[in-house]
């Protein structure tokens, strides 16, 4: 594989000679790949977006232990203390009810009537907001305050995020097979174009074979010439791509203002990588799948 | 230095291209390989650049053993030799000038080595007006000069010739077997399989006849010995 700077100048020229010779096949390659570049990058942006949702649904309380009123502070604080050291409780804070009712007027800050309503007479309750290590903890831990004579209620949102899990798993899987199947048929694509550049060049590469020429000074121009139709397509998937995101969360902003969408920076740093990576890989594994049976002389 | 001990070809539609070769050929000589058409000429000189491998025996050529030959070693034992046919192998959208120095390309030469060398080379083939024509614009002897000035451009130490002037009329061959005799006198080792009685006849060099696969004489200064 190791080559002096002699051959480079050869090889940049003759990878340009066959993209330009054979440009309708480069053409035709660099949209089948552009294409299954795009796919990934849908999966991508879904499955980006759903971590991005569970782990803000994560970092939100996820369990509320609320307290019967009429308890003591001490009682209440007594709890706490002790629940501090259970299995599986990462962070466990106190709240009076006035905590809670400026909390909720600093969130719904339009709701005239709420405001009002618990600025009358406060409904609401002392409690702690808990966090867990893995929101499978959640269920036994809810048991186990809710055993406590002093607790009134509990409230956790861990069903919600471990479903979400799920879903962004499958979505994986279901990645990874579409974008299997569609990496075959990019890479059959191009072997026929590289095939079909090697063809038009089996002489060049019979006399190189026959003076002495190594097979990696034959296979490099044929292999970057993968290379550039891999990456053209990645980076055309990528400009869509990129486009289609701004659109997405210019649209999303005014009809969804609630939905957390993930960041088109962390979108398309995922996007980009994965898709380059991914069209180098299926352009060299093309030319050297096509080269094969040329180089047996 | 070649030797070949014992060379057996056999080809998967079981015909024998050799039986059973001996042979030794030692740096400076010049060699010709006589016998019918199809008794194993061409089956040789391909053993020897490793387009086909012995089915038995051993090819020696200096310090490949050939029968053991990695791939990455078959390119620098081709290095060492330069082979000449009978079909020239031209590339035929390269003037005569690209086609002579692409053999350098091929190898890793550098830029100035090759502008160095290749004018070199086209004049010692008497090919210097012509460097910038293209194949099909010359006569078949002034191609088959190029297609010598290529296989000698990277300095091989033997120079593998399968029927070179075939496809030449006389006065043409003669011109180019005068052409490998001044490039075995500046070094090379020529080894030539070829049909052309009378200039075989005429030089007087070793001469190694082969019949169905065999080597049937052996002389320092042979003759044809046909009549073809």
């Amino acid at each position: 594989m190791a080559m002096n700077l002699n051959g480079v100048g050869y090889i940049v020229r003759e990878t340009a000679r066959n993209l330009i010779r054979n440009s309708w096949m480069s053409l035709a390659s660099v949209s089948t790949v552009a294409i299954s570049m795009f796919v990934l990058s849908f999966f991508l942006v879904l499955t980006t977006n759903l971590n991005h949702v569970t782990s803000v649904l994560q970092s939100q309380v996820e369990m509320k232990v609320f307290i019967n009123r009429q308890v003591p502070r001490s009682q209440e604080l007594a709890l706490l203390k002790k629940a501090r050291h259970w299995p599986n409780v990462r962070r466990i804070d106190f709240f009076t009810k006035q905590q809670a009712a400026a909390s909720l007027k600093q969130e719904f800050p339009d709701q005239r009537d709420l405001v009002t309503l618990i600025s009358k007479s406060n409904p609401l309750f002392d409690g702690y907001d808990v966090y867990t290590y893995r929101p499978q903890a959640i269920p036994q831990l809810a048991a186990r305050f809710k055993k406590k004579s002093i607790v009134h209620t509990v409230v956790y949102e861990g069903q919600v995020v471990s479903r979400l899990d799920k879903l962004s798993n499958i979505l994986r899987w279901v990645g990874w097979i579409v974008e299997g199947l569609l990496g075959l048929a990019t890479l059959f694509i191009i072997v026929n174009t590289i095939r079909l550049a090697v063809f038009a060049r089996r002489r060049e590469v019979q006399v190189m074979k026959l003076v002495g020429a190594t097979d990696w000074f034959i296979r490099w121009p044929f292999v970057l010439e993968g290379m550039v139709l891999g990456i053209l397509g990645a980076l055309v998937a990528d400009v869509v791509v990129d486009g289609g995101y701004r659109w997405l969360t210019g649209v999303a902003a005014v009809a969804l203002p609630f939905w957390p969408l993930a960041s088109l920076h962390s979108v398309m740093s995922e996007v980009l990588m994965f898709t380059l990576i991914g069209g180098v890989l299926v352009g060299v594994l093309a030319s050297l799948v096509a080269l094969r049976r040329f180089l047996r002389v | 230095m070649i030797r070949l001990e014992k060379v057996s070809k056999r080809y998967p539609n079981g015909h024998y291209g050799l039986v059973d070769v001996s042979l030794t050929i030692r740096r400076g000589e010049f060699l010709f390989l006589v016998g019918p058409s199809g008794a194993g000429k061409s089956s040789l000189i391909r053993l020897l650049y490793r387009e086909e491998s012995a089915s038995q025996g051993e090819v020696f050529v200096d310090q490949f053993k050939l029968s053991s030959l990695r791939r990455s070693q078959v390119a620098r034992l081709r290095r060492q030799l330069g082979v000449v046919f009978q079909d020239v192998k031209l590339l035929p959208q390269r003037t005569v000038y690209q086609n002579v120095a692409f053999a350098m390309e091929a190898v890793g030469a550098s830029t100035r080595d090759i502008h160095k060398r290749v004018p070199q080379v086209l004049e010692l083939v008497g090919l210097s007006r012509s460097r910038d024509n293209y194949p099909h614009q010359l006569s078949g002897g002034e191609q088959q000069r190029v297609g010598i000035a290529r296989a000698l451009v990277n300095n091989p130490i033997y120079i593998i010739a399968d029927e070179p002037t075939g496809n030449l009329d006389p006065e043409t061959a003669r011109d180019i077997m005068k052409l490998f005799v001044e490039i075995n006198r500046r070094g090379a080792t020529v080894i030539m399989a070829t049909h052309a009685k009378d200039i075989v006849n005429q030089m007087q060099r070793r001469v190694v006849a082969i019949e169905q696969g065999r080597i049937v004489r052996d002389e320092v200064r042979g003759v044809y010995g046909y009549e073809s």
